[in-house]
């Protein structure tokens, strides 16, 4: 293979690894920060993806538009969602244990309102648009240009948050609530107040890599729940509660795809993933880089 | 009410009921029995499913594996075997893979076997897409050898009886005791000496067993399957849903669930699917909010509770806020 060739390859994983990286993101800042495993995580994917193949098809408003108001939406869902479920569950769950069950019993009802929800408003037939088609050459290797932006874009926004819980106050708060969620109370810190908002954020990034990755992928309403299964592998590899872990899992994960599809074969895909995934649960359940 | 007259009683609705169903037949259309039998298949799984989640509280989404599993073992033997020694087969694979599966992973709790079990369902699911796809040269299989329909239906209402059946025998077994008290308080039972293992390993078997024969079972009705049909993750959310809002705890709840749930579904199958799906997700939410012991659970001093906080709202909302205040 020439070098070109292994560009593209690693290229490629490194672009999806972007995306995984967004959407595991969010699903760490529920289940790190609340312990809400949210299997309905991806379907937020898939509602941001069909908003903006809608405001594109019907109003020709640019994908890159769209994301950004897709995000505010999405994160007042989430603001909403967790008044109306998840607030009251915490207040009459005994404990953690079972406050963590139930609200995965929750989010699996909340997988079939919103995945039905959406096949009976826009049916089950895949859709697509073309934006930004055009081949961009990259070093000897050719990429479409909404690729490129893609993982450009996930990948700033994956960057920002990071370093946004690194170095702001709210960011300590945050981090303080996932070390000790009793110490951090202690403290001053107003769970009432961030555990909402980071639910709110959590189904932002969904949402806004769902309207980014429209551009390149066609999306049906199905489209949603391999994004969460990938998302769950990609923080258990990281760790629960490690954002950078995330970051770095999701990339590395794209590009084991990435090589895996190519030599392999494409039906290689779920089984390499879904192999990994029960491995790494089974030996390692605190993930790969946690002491 | 003493143990033996609950026995009695369990027993006997039991029998009306399958004398209702064994007569269903004779009186009802095509699409009456299709719908009995919908309904039978997830009598079985829900009961069967709840005998080992309900009682230790471990949320299992492995069901479609089980049922995928026996489905394919029934399938491949059914022209060599006869028909009950091919639903047998189904059964014991799906008890054989809970084994394994159940070894791994049943050490851990929470959501954590969950997902487990989920992320091996849909391993086993794609692995099984491959090995047809790469070995066999194939996407599904034609089914050659069909019994008639009334021996499928037969053979359904005989696993949902047996289901419940072994629901009953297992509560009142040292087994049951064993599941109970796992779900009650795990260490505290392994403390008195319950080897907790063990009784986690075959409960998860005994209702597997149940989820392969029903796919052994009801394979031949499809007479085509494929991996995507009967390894198809919605019959297991299906059943897991049905018996938790029916309440997974209780012997009649996944019963009296599967019985409206399936009738609502094969109903509103043909217009609206999605309707059907969505006002299920909407329950499970409602009832794991407001009745999380599903709706066998259902008393009259719950609904006065309800009547009682709705118009409680108000002053208790100026009461926390005063709370926040204080402190």
């Amino acid at each position: 293979m020439s070098f070109g060739a292994w560009l593209e390859l690693i290229a490629s994983g490194l672009i999806t690894g972007g995306v995984y990286a967004l959407v595991a993101l969010g699903l760490n800042l529920q289940y790190g920060l609340m312990r809400i495993l949210n299997i309905a995580h991806g379907e937020f994917l898939m509602l941001g993806a069909f908003a903006a193949w809608l405001a594109y098809t019907y109003l020709g408003v640019s994908p890159l538009l769209t994301a950004p108001i897709v995000f505010v939406l999405m994160v007042v869902l989430g603001l909403l969602i967790h008044r109306l479920a998840f607030r009251r569950l915490a207040a009459t769950s005994p404990d953690l244990d079972v406050f963590e069950a139930r609200g995965l019993m929750v989010a699996f009802g909340l997988m079939f309102l919103v995945q039905n929800f959406a096949s009976l408003v826009w049916g089950g037939e895949l859709r697509g648009y073309d934006y930004l088609t055009d081949p961009v050459s990259v070093g000897g290797a050719q990429f479409a240009a909404n690729k490129l932006l893609l993982a450009a874009v996930a990948l700033a926004v994956s960057v920002a948050l990071i370093v946004v819980l690194r170095r702001s106050l709210l960011g300590k708060g945050v981090r303080a609530l996932m070390q000790s969620p009793v110490g951090a109370q202690l403290v001053g810190i107003d769970t009432a107040r961030l555990h909402p908002l980071m639910f709110g954020i959590g189904l932002g990034l969904s949402g806004l890599a769902g309207s980014l990755l429209s551009m390149t992928y066609a999306i049906s309403p199905a489209i949603g729940e391999p994004y969460t299964v990938t998302a769950l592998i990609v923080i258990t590899l990281g760790g629960f509660g490690s954002m950078t872990g995330s970051l770095v899992a999701a990339l590395a994960l794209g590009v084991i795809e990435a090589l895996g599809t190519h030599f392999g074969s494409p039906s290689l895909k779920p089984l390499l993933s879904y192999g990994l995934f029960i491995a790494v649960l089974l030996w390692k359940p605190n993930g790969l880089f946690k002491r | 009410m003493s143990g033996r007259r609950i026995l009695g009683r369990d027993l006997s609705v039991l029998a009306v009921l399958a004398v209702i169903a064994l007569a269903l037949p004779a009186w009802v259309n095509e699409f009456g029995v299709s719908m009995a039998l919908t309904c039978l298949m997830y009598v079985a799984l829900s009961s069967s499913w709840s005998l080992f989640c309900g009682a230790t509280r471990y949320l299992s989404l492995a069901t479609s594996a089980f049922f995928g599993i026996g489905a394919y073992a029934g399938a491949l033997t059914l022209g060599e075997l006869p028909w009950l020694a091919a639903i047998a087969l189904g059964a014991g694979a799906a008890a054989a893979l809970a084994v394994v599966m159940g070894s791994a992973v049943l050490h851990l709790r929470g959501t954590y076997f969950a997902v487990l079990t989920f992320g091996m369902t849909e391993l086993i699911r794609h692995a099984v897409t491959f090995a047809e796809k790469q070995i066999a040269g194939t996407v599904g299989r034609v089914l050659v050898f069909v019994p008639e329909p009334g021996t499928v239906y037969l053979t359904v209402l005989a696993l949902a009886v047996l289901a419940v059946v072994t629901s009953i025998a297992v509560r009142r077994s040292r087994l049951g005791l064993a599941l109970a008290g796992i779900g009650g308080d795990e260490l505290r039972a392994q403390t008195l000496g319950v080897d907790t293992r063990r009784a986690k390993v075959i409960g998860f078997a005994i209702s597997a067993a149940f989820a392969g024969a029903v796919g052994a079972a009801m394979s031949v009705r499809w007479t085509y399957i494929d991996p995507a049909t009967v390894f198809n993750p919605f019959i297991g959310f299906q059943t897991v849903l049905i018996a938790l809002i029916g309440g997974a705890a209780t012997l009649w709840g996944p019963l009296v669930a599967a019985i409206v749930f399936s009738v609502l579904a094969e109903a509103l199958r043909l217009q609206l699917p999605q309707l059907y799906m969505m006002a299920l997700g909407l329950l499970l939410i409602l009832s794991v909010l407001y009745l999380p012991g599903g709706l066998a659970s259902l008393r009259p001093g719950i609904l006065i509770g309800w009547r009682d906080a709705l118009l409680a709202r108000r002053p208790a909302r100026r009461a926390g806020a005063g709370k926040v205040r204080d402190a």
